[in-house]
C-alpha cells in the first residue's frame, strides 16, 4: 500500500471576478483575495493538527545550500550536534624554491630600442647606464661560469632560442607535462592559463636578428649558497599566431599573416643545483609600450563603478583580457601585432614586447 | 483494538531508526562544505550514505558539463561559422521531476529572452530554478565561450533528470502505513547561438505545391498487387 504525497504547493487559485455583479472597486478587492477550492480536507481546523500527525517528519538535507551562507554559529552548532572536532589550524605554508617569484633588477629596454642618437642627452644617458649595467652583467656572467663552467653567452643565445621555440610550441600543443621542462614554475600558469578550450596555431618563421644576451643577474635566496641566475635575451623574430575559440572560430590573429616580434625574454636557472636547467621565466614589458588595442568584439561598458569597468566588461572581451593579461607571451604577440602591423609606414620604432 | 496497537508499537520501534536518518540528513550540508572550498575542513568522510565522497548521487550528474570541454577543430574560410553552444545544469532541486517536466518542455525551443519573459508568469515553484539556470548559462556563454551577443541564444535542449529521493513514512487507517517520497530533480539546459527554429514542435506547414508533390510521390510509390 503505497501512496505518494507531494508536500508543499497547495492548490491556491485566484478567485475569478464576477464581472457583471461587482463594481470596479470590489472587482479589484476580489482579485487580490486567495481562495482555496480544494474540498478534499475536512473543514474543521482542529483536525489539521491530527492530519499533520499522520506524517512522520524527517529532516531533508538542503542540497542547494552554499558554504558561504552557513554562519559560524550555525556551523558550530551542527558540529557540536554530531560530535565533530573543529579543524586544526594549518599554519604552515608550502612553497617551492626551484625558481624565484619574479625578475630581480629587470632590464629596462631602451625606448625605440636603442635607436636614440648617441649625441642627444637621453641617448648619452642611456649609453652610460647601459655601460654601468654591463659591468654588473659581466660580474653575473662570471658568477654563472663559476657554477657552470661551459657557460658561454654565444652558445647560450642559440640554446635560448631553442628553449623559446619549444616552450611556445608545447604551449600551443597544450602539452602540460612536457612544457614544465622549458618553463619555470612561475611562468607556467601564465603560459597555460586559458589555453584549455582554445586552439592555438603558432609558428616560428625566422629570426630577423640573431638573439642577443643583453642582461645577466645573479641572486641568492635564503642562504648564500642558494644561487639563482637570470639572463635576459633579446629576440627579434618573425612569427605567426592564430587563436581559435572552442568552436573553431577565429578569435585573434591569422594564419596567413607574418608579424615581426621584438621581445626581451628572461631565462632562469638554479645554478647551485647540479641538475638545474635554463628555463623560460618571464618577459619584460616596458612602461612606455603603447596601450593595446581593444578586442574587436561588442561589449557593454557598465559605467557605475569607475575602477571596475575593466572587470565588468562583457563576455569575450573579458576572456580576451584574461587570456592576454595572464598569458604573457600572447600579450606580447598581440602587442606585436598592433604595434608592428605596418613597420615601414609608421615613424615609431618597431619595438613591441 | 489489539490489531491497532501492534503496528503502532512497530512504528514506535522504527522511531529511533528515523531519528538516525535525521542525523544523517545533516551530512551533505557539511560535506558540501568540505568539497567546495575546504574552508572549514570538516572531516566528514565517516558520515554514511549522505557523504558526497561515498555517494556519487550527492554530486549530481557530471557528464552533461563535460560537453563544455569539447574543442572543435578550426574551420576553413569558406565554411559556415559553427554555432556556439553551452551546457549547464542545476542538480538536486527540491521539486518533483514530474512537475518540472512541464516547465522544461514549455521553455524548449524558445529564444532566451522569450523564455525569461515567459517564465516570470509560470506559477510553479520550479520556474525560478529554471530561470536562474538559464541566466547562469547565458552569463557563462558570454564570459567563457566567446558568445558576442547574449540575446542571440536559444534553448536547444531542456530536460529534467531524477535526483535523490528520500523515503518517508505516513500512517493510514487500520494500522497500515504508506510511503512518502520526497523527490529531488536535476534540470539540464543547452543554449545554442542563433535564432530559434520557427517550428520547433510541429512539423513545418507545407505549401499546396509541396502537399501535392508529396501526394504524387505517395501515389506513384504504391505497390499494385498482381501487376507486372
Amino acid at each position: 500500500m503505497e501512496k505518494v504525497v507531494s508536500s508543499g504547493l497547495k492548490l491556491m487559485q485566484m478567485q475569478m471576478p464576477k464581472a457583471a455583479s461587482a463594481g470596479l472597486l470590489q472587482w479589484n478587492a476580489l482579485q487580490m483575495q486567495q481562495v482555496r477550492h480544494r474540498q478534499t480536507k475536512h473543514w474543521k481546523p482542529e483536525f489539521k493538527r491530527l492530519r499533520k500527525q499522520k506524517f512522520i517528519k524527517i529532516e531533508l538535507p538542503n542540497f542547494r545550500e552554499k558554504q558561504e551562507d552557513i554562519s559560524k554559529e550555525e556551523m558550530r552548532s551542527r558540529m557540536k550536534e554530531r560530535g565533530v572536532l573543529p579543524p586544526r589550524p594549518w599554519m604552515e605554508r608550502p612553497f617551492h624554491i626551484s625558481c624565484t617569484g619574479g625578475i630581480f633588477e629587470a632590464y629596462v629596454p631602451p625606448e625605440g630600442d636603442g635607436k636614440k642618437s648617441f649625441i642627444s642627452t637621453t641617448g648619452a644617458k642611456q649609453k652610460l647606464e647601459f655601460l654601468e649595467k654591463k659591468s654588473k652583467s659581466m660580474m653575473a656572467v662570471r658568477k654563472i661560469r663559476s657554477y657552470e663552467e661551459s657557460f658561454n653567452t654565444d652558445e647560450f643565445e642559440e640554446h635560448a632560442q631553442e628553449l623559446y621555440i619549444s616552450a611556445h610550441t608545447l604551449m600551443a600543443a597544450k602539452e602540460k607535462y612536457k612544457i614544465r621542462e622549458f618553463v619555470s614554475e612561475r611562468c607556467y600558469p601564465e603560459m597555460m592559463h586559458n589555453v584549455k578550450d582554445k586552439t592555438i596555431r603558432w609558428r616560428f618563421l625566422q629570426s630577423i636578428e640573431p638573439p642577443r644576451v643583453v642582461h645577466a643577474r645573479c641572486t641568492e635566496v635564503i642562504t648564500k649558497e642558494n644561487q639563482f641566475a637570470q639572463v635576459t635575451v633579446r629576440f627579434h623574430t618573425q612569427q605567426m599566431l592564430a587563436i581559435y575559440d572552442r568552436f573553431g572560430r577565429l578569435m585573434h590573429g591569422s594564419e596567413i599573416l607574418t608579424k615581426d616580434v621584438l621581445e626581451y625574454v628572461v631565462f632562469e636557472k638554479h645554478i647551485s643545483n647540479e641538475y638545474g636547467k635554463w628555463r623560460l621565466h618571464d618577459k619584460i614589458i616596458p612602461d612606455w609600450l603603447p596601450a593595446k588595442q581593444p578586442a574587436p568584439i561588442t561589449y557593454r561598458v557598465i559605467e557605475e563603478p569607475v575602477e571596475e569597468v575593466a572587470k565588468e566588461l562583457e563576455a569575450g572581451e573579458q576572456t580576451k583580457q584574461l587570456e592576454s593579461g595572464s598569458e604573457q607571451q600572447k600579450e606580447q604577440l598581440a602587442a606585436a601585432t598592433s604595434a608592428q602591423a605596418l613597420p615601414e609606414t609608421s615613424s615609431k620604432p618597431t619595438l613591441a614586447i | 483494538m489489539n490489531k491497532l496497537i501492534r503496528p503502532m508499537q512497530l512504528l514506535a520501534l522504527q522511531r529511533p531508526l528515523l531519528a538516525n536518518t535525521q542525523l544523517k540528513a545533516l551530512a551533505p550540508a557539511l560535506t558540501q562544505s568540505g568539497d567546495t572550498g575546504d574552508k572549514c575542513g570538516l572531516h566528514t568522510s565517516a558520515n554514511g550514505a549522505l557523504c558526497a565522497k561515498w555517494n556519487k548521487h550527492n554530486y549530481g550528474p557530471k557528464k552533461w558539463l563535460e560537453y563544455n570541454k569539447t574543442v572543435h577543430p578550426p574551420q576553413e574560410k569558406d565554411e559556415e561559422p559553427r554555432n556556439a553552444y553551452i551546457c549547464h545544469m542545476r542538480s538536486n532541486i527540491k521539486y518533483s521531476p514530474d512537475k518540472m517536466w512541464y516547465i522544461a518542455a514549455f521553455v524548449r525551443g524558445m529564444s532566451v529572452d522569450e523564455a525569461l519573459k515567459q517564465l516570470d508568469f509560470v506559477l510553479k515553484k520550479g520556474a525560478t530554478d529554471v530561470k536562474e539556470t538559464i541566466l547562469e548559462a547565458q552569463q557563462m556563454a558570454q564570459e567563457r565561450h566567446n558568445v558576442e551577443y547574449k540575446s542571440n541564444l536559444w534553448i536547444a535542449e531542456s530536460f529534467v533528470g531524477k535526483g535523490r529521493v528520500f523515503k518517508g513514512m505516513r500512517r493510514h487507517a487500520r494500522g497500515r502505513f504508506g510511503r512518502v517520497e520526497y523527490k529531488h530533480c536535476h534540470y539540464f539546459v543547452r543554449l545554442e547561438e542563433g535564432t530559434p527554429p520557427e517550428h520547433y514542435y510541429q512539423p513545418e506547414p507545407q505549401t499546396p505545391q509541396q502537399q501535392y508533390e508529396h501526394w504524387l510521390e505517395q501515389m506513384r510509390s504504391r505497390k499494385i498487387i498482381n501487376s507486372l
